[in-house]
């Protein structure tokens, strides 16, 4: 009976003093944890060789690791810093470990698509030269994968060589299964590339051929970047006018809202969607905040949800 | 439960040779009395609840369908495949090596060796029988985990997948990958002890697994190549068994590279089972 005690006593006394060490522990990692990133030991070609068969189940460890890794540094982004992580803001976020993790898990399983697409879209606001590597890493490993092409000329399009983005929409553009508007997008690249209908095609046919949630909250965003590009061309333009007119610059929205509603009816020629309004007369923007009149200028209002680049 | 002499001597006795039978008669007799060593080693291969692994097999599959579709933005069939294939070649693997080494071991630790033996039947037969045994039971493992994947893919697509056909012969290579490794596991078996058996067995599967290593070796400048290169085809090549990724993109692999890999396996396997026969053939049970 004694024994039996001292056993229980130990027990609980073992269990609530290892619970007290773990607190202490976990505090101090806390405390220490920076986000400097860990080195990658293994690289793909030694992962690939030591996965024993394994290399699809690796490959996929190494692709969610890739997420997780962004998704850790977007945290810890927005805990440090009273703003949210824009697309253009991901250069800031020091994401120097990504290429080499979705390199890895694209040579553990070359065929893996989404790593490359994922790629294609995040890493040129780091390293576009990355991209690149990794996109004809991609078309080496899989040539009849038109998706490939069309990622990598996205990324050249991004560099404005826009000769080389039509060269690879044109090429992988007559691949079996590729889409006709691949070689249509080769045409219109070289033609006209850095127009804003160039980008509102191109971000079009990314949205439809991607599965990726991320990737198409991305590329929405860039579509909607474009539509306040437009917006801001006509606002500029009756802003001009009523200055002109007036010989002063317009105090609120109220003054040229007249005007607003008249470039609204015949407005955005390019674009869907035409110039929408609140009720106080302030025009919104695509993501539906008011935009922001200050000295003769528009600007993106404080809570806009699109990105500036 | 462990197997009684009863349950398999029995089932020996009654495939016992009628007096004076053709040669005919004699093979037929033969093959029962060896299904008969097969059907035993199955149902022992059942009662030491080696199929529990199919228990945790489904768990990870449930566990892996509701979560890894949120790790993996929007990559879960992919996952499951590459998940629960892997699954069914490491259990596979466990089990062959863990069961397949004991096979004899446990019958001559039980002296239950010594009733079956002084039964008309060969100690090729024993362990061939031993061998059919394992790898039927290995047959139903991988067979309901695939049935397990299928099902686990309908319900991630709310409905029919094309993987759910694609995936069925990279299950196959599967299987017949594990036929190697319990023949590796039986030969050892036939003359060293369990744990040394298991490691020199899991040796092999990862030795086998980097059988492309070995050929570059062989055909390098080396002066070890004519080493390599024996261990190269002495070796079982495990590679053409690994087709878990291709089966992930729903690729499925041509139909004679399947035909080579299964030649191949039923060929190592029958020298594997030779080689085992041989050695224990030779030993002395005194």
């Amino acid at each position: 009976m004694k024994r039996s005690l001292l056993l229980i006593s130990i027990l609980i006394a073992g269990l609530g003093a290892s619970v007290a060490l773990a607190h202490v522990m976990d505090a101090r990692r806390v405390a220490d944890q920076d986000q400097s990133d860990e080195t990658l030991y293994v690289s793909g070609p030694t992962a690939k060789r030591l996965a024993l068969g394994f290399n699809g189940l690796a490959a996929d460890w190494y692709w969610m690791r890739s997420l997780q890794y962004v998704g850790r540094k977007i945290v810890h982004f927005e805990d440090t810093h009273d703003a949210r992580v824009s697309f253009s803001a991901l250069g800031d976020l020091d994401l120097g470990q990504l290429a080499s993790l979705l390199k890895a898990s694209t040579t553990l399983d070359p065929q893996f698509m989404a790593p490359y697409e994922y790629g294609a879209m995040i890493l040129p606001e780091i390293n576009s030269d990355q991209a690149i590597d990794l996109l004809n890493y991609g078309i080496a490993a899989n040539p009849n994968e038109w998706r490939l092409y069309q990622h990598l000329g996205y990324v050249y399009w991004q560099r404005h060589d826009y000769q080389k983005a039509s060269e690879l929409y044109t090429a992988g553009g007559k691949l079996a299964g590729a889409p006709p508007w691949m070689l249509a997008m080769g045409a219109h690249m070289k033609a006209e590339g850095g127009s804003r209908n160039s980008a509102r095609e191109m971000y079009r046919h990314l949205y439809d051929s991607s599965h990726d949630k991320a990737v198409q909250d991305m590329v929405e965003k860039q579509m909607m970047r474009l539509d306040w590009l437009d917006d801001r061309e006509i606002i500029r333009h009756v802003i001009a006018v009523y200055k002109e007119k007036n010989g002063r610059c317009p105090a609120s929205w109220l003054e040229i809202s007249g005007q607003l509603g008249e470039a609204r009816m015949m407005s955005a020629p390019n674009s869907a969607r035409g110039l929408k309004m609140d009720a106080t007369g302030a025009p919104l923007d695509p993501s539906g905040v008011a935009y922001w009149l200050e000295d003769c200028d528009v600007d993106l209002g404080k809570d806009t949800q699109i990105p500036r680049r | 439960m462990s197997q009684t002499p009863s349950d398999a001597t029995r089932q020996i006795e009654s495939a016992q040779p009628p007096r004076g039978g053709t040669p005919d008669q004699s093979l037929s007799l033969s093959l029962r009395r060896t299904f008969a060593i097969a059907r035993n080693a199955f149902r022992e291969a059942v009662r030491d609840r080696v199929l529990y692994n199919l228990v945790l097999f489904v768990l990870l599959l449930i566990g892996g369908a509701i979560f890894l579709g949120e790790l993996s933005a929007g990559q879960e069939a992919k996952i499951i495949v590459d998940l629960s294939l892997s699954a069914m070649l490491l259990f596979g693997v466990f089990i062959a090596i863990f069961v397949g080494v004991g096979l004899v071991y446990k019958e001559i630790e039980r002296r239950t060796l010594y009733a079956i033996l002084s039964k008309p039947i060969s100690r090729g037969q024993f362990l061939l029988g031993k061998y059919l045994g394992l790898c039927a039971t290995l047959f139903v493992n991988v067979l309901i985990m695939g049935l397990g994947v299928s099902l686990a893919l309908v319900y991630i697509h709310r409905g029919w997948d094309p993987l759910v056909v694609n995936i069925w012969p990279a299950i196959l290579l599967i299987y017949f990958e594990l036929a190697i490794i319990t023949g590796v596991a039986l030969l050892f078996s036939s003359f060293s002890t369990p744990a040394l058996s298991a490691l020199l067995t899991f040796f092999v599967f990862i030795i086998g697994h980097f059988s492309a290593d070995l050929k570059a070796l062989a055909n390098s400048g080396s002066s070890a190549r004519f080493v390599f290169r024996a261990l190269y085809y002495l070796l079982p090549n495990l590679t053409n068994y690994s087709a878990i990724a291709a089966a992930s993109h729903g690729t499925v692999p041509d139909a004679t590279s399947v035909l080579l890999a299964i030649a191949y396996a039923i060929v190592y396997s029958a020298v594997l089972l030779a080689a085992a026969s041989l050695i224990f053939g030779r030993r002395n049970f005194k």
